[in-house]
């Protein structure tokens, strides 16, 4: 990865006198490789059976029996009686996974897959991982460790540390660093295991304290054997299984100087192969850079991208609308006409009561001066002829009750 | 101590379609736009009032010349129908059921224009038994979309709640308000297709006071079938 060509830089610290950078050292590039925990946790779940003792039931367990069923008619279960008599065992079932003192179901056997075989290039990977994730302070105190006190992380000492040769020199060595709180957790929680592996010599259980990681063996072995939830390990031959316990990520390790310069010998690079591990490079992230919201929102992205469709919102929403029928308001955002059709209409209405009006005014004052003026003829006819006529009467009359 | 602002956040507020000026600018075309439409729908509107007054008028003085010369005047065919669906989708037979899917009265009581000509005619006969349809007027056809108008929007059923909604959709066929639609749809215009497409199906109530017997036809004193000018008081109850 080009972006790592500029590694960053560790301190290392001495064994004792006063912590501070006795010298510096860049990192290597193992500590970059990704943290990838579902690869570890696989390649952890499988070493871990690979440190299994077969065990298995008895192959006579159970059969030992000359057991024969009694057929049907005897009013009892169909399931082989041992035979004979004589004794209580006589008539009692057997064999069968359900009988007292028969064979189990499907009885264990030796020959079940204890180990696992994983391809050498995954664990490799899930090393890779594990070292890194050591760098990573939160990871390791998520883990458990208490680190708070720490100069740094990853953790470099001197090569003096090597040649410790006392327990009290390296006690007095992690209490210099400030390891030590760590290894008080330890002894603080040491307990009886629970359930019966405590009478199969298995009786405590301790937590994992701070590892040791050296290239040469100078007697460090032997100074840190005795102390509780120490480990030690050389750098040649790291186990998953001590990196990542429980394959949770971020043990606390402390590393000597030659063993942390050799890590960039022994994972090798992107670019340079391991030396050891033949033909064998660190593994590369999906991803070289996972801050996504960093990528979409940076400008090489943003530029390219089409504008953002414009959200209609005016008629986005469900939108109750009253009936423009009953509210005017709705009426006139929808049509702006109405109002002044409404008012024509009702100009026109009038327009036409008044002219009807006049009409039937105009008709009835017709109808009435032509009644006055026929009463007037009827009169005068009537001084002309003595007899008016029946018809003339009839119209008066019928005139009269109009 | 000044709010420190994230670089991100400033550099999308740099960018031109998030920007407060553009917004702005955006807003006021849109008010604009809207302050055209509407004085748009009110002289077309005006327009349409004096043209369907018109017509009635014109159609009454034909019928009077004809009655005076003692011959007869033959209305023009009624180009426009609204046919609502009377009966339920259970137990409809294949041949029925794909023309009232093709002509969207997919539930019983929708409602869909029709413009009639040959083969919408044809299309009728079939589906008589299901349905009820006639020649509706100005009214009824106003009450409908004002009161039970909804458009197709973006596949969705949208209420026309503006007639920015209409123009958005229908302004290049010069449709741009209540009134056009209305207009477009009565008088089965040129882009009558389109009017009646941007028309969801309309869905009714069912009708106040009942039916009589769906399974009769309308003629023989049932309801489904042509029922010409009757449509419109069975539109007023149903909407």
């Amino acid at each position: 990865m080009t972006t790592q060509q500029l590694r960053p830089i560790v301190s290392v610290f001495p064994i004792k006198g006063k912590v501070k950078t006795i010298k510096q050292v860049p990192l290597p590039s193992v500590f970059s490789a990704p943290i990838r925990p579902d690869v570890v946790r696989f390649v952890h779940t499988n070493m871990a059976k690979n440190n299994r003792q077969a065990h298995a039931v008895s192959t006579t367990a159970g059969e030992q029996t000359s057991a024969t069923s009694w057929g049907t008619g005897r009013a009892v279960a169909r399931i082989p009686r041992v035979k004979g008599s004589g004794t209580g065992r006589s008539g009692q079932a057997a064999f069968g996974n359900m009988c007292r003192g028969g064979r189990m179901y499907a009885p264990k056997k030796v020959w079940r897959k204890w180990h696992r075989k994983i391809n050498t290039n995954q664990k490799r990977y899930a090393v890779c991982s594990a070292i890194a994730a050591t760098a990573v302070t939160p990871l390791v105190m998520s883990r458990g460790h208490r680190v708070n006190k720490l100069p740094e992380l990853p953790l470099v000492v001197s090569d003096q540390l090597q040649s410790l040769t006392k327990t009290r020199q390296a006690v007095k060595f992690l209490k210099f660093i400030g390891a030590y709180r760590d290894v008080e957790k330890v002894i603080r929680t040491k307990k009886t295991r629970v359930g019966q592996g405590k009478y199969r010599n298995r009786r405590h259980v301790l937590r994992k304290g701070p590892m040791v990681v050296y290239a040469r063996n100078l007697g460090i072995k032997k100074a840190f054997r005795n102390i509780p939830g120490v480990e030690t390990a050389s750098v040649y031959t790291l186990n998953l299984l001590k990196l990542a316990p429980g394959s949770q990520m971020g043990r606390f390790i402390i590393w000597t100087e030659s063993a942390f310069k050799l890590l960039e010998d022994i994972y090798g690079s992107w670019e340079k192969p391991s030396k050891f591990k033949s033909g064998f490079y660190l593994p590369r992230p999906v991803m070289v850079n996972t801050d996504v919201e960093r990528i979409i929102k940076s400008d090489q992205v943003q530029t390219v991208l089409r504008n953002r469709r414009p959200r209609s919102r005016k008629y986005g929403k469900k939108i109750q609308r009253a009936d423009p029928y009953e509210d005017m308001s709705v009426m006139v955002k929808l049509n702006p006409y109405y109002k002044t059709k409404l008012q024509k209409q009702k100009e026109l209405e009038e327009k036409n009561k008044k002219e009807r009006k006049e009409i039937v005014d105009k008709s009835r004052k017709e109808y009435e001066d032509w009644l006055y003026f026929s009463e007037e003829e009827e009169e005068e006819e009537e001084e002309e002829e003595e007899e008016g006529s029946d018809e003339d009467r009839e119209i008066e009359v019928l005139s009269d009750e109009n | 101590m000044s709010k420190q602002v994230p670089e991100t956040i400033k550099k999308q507020s740099k960018r031109s379609f998030n920007s407060k000026e553009v917004k702005k600018e955006k807003n006021e075309k849109r008010m604009k736009l809207l302050k055209e439409i509407q004085t748009k729908a009110f002289k077309r509107a005006e327009k349409y009032e004096k043209e369907y007054l018109e017509q009635e008028q014109k159609l009454v003085e034909l019928k009077q010349k004809a009655l005076k010369e003692g011959s007869f005047y033959r209305e023009p065919e009624p180009k426009l129908a609204f046919i609502i669906r009377i009966r339920g989708i259970v137990g409809v037979p294949p041949k029925p059921r794909k023309i009232l899917q093709l002509l969207r009265l997919r539930r019983i009581y929708s409602g869909v224009f029709i413009r009639l000509n040959k083969s919408s005619l044809r299309m009728l006969h079939f589906i008589d038994p299901y349905v009820t349809w006639g020649y509706p007027d100005v009214e009824t056809v106003r009450a409908l979309i004002y009161k039970r108008g909804h458009a197709r929007v973006n596949h969705q059923r949208k209420i026309i709640d503006s007639n920015e909604m209409i123009y958005d959709k229908l302004q290049k066929y010069d449709i741009v308000c209540m009134e056009d639609l209305v207009h477009e749809i009565f008088t089965v215009g040129k882009n009558f297709k389109h009017a009646n497409s941007f028309l969801w199906a309309f869905k009714l109530k069912p009708p106040v006071g009942g039916f009589s017997t769906v399974k009769k036809s309308f003629v023989n004193k049932g309801e489904h079938g042509n029922r010409e000018q009757y449509i419109n008081t069975l539109v007023k109850k149903m909407i």
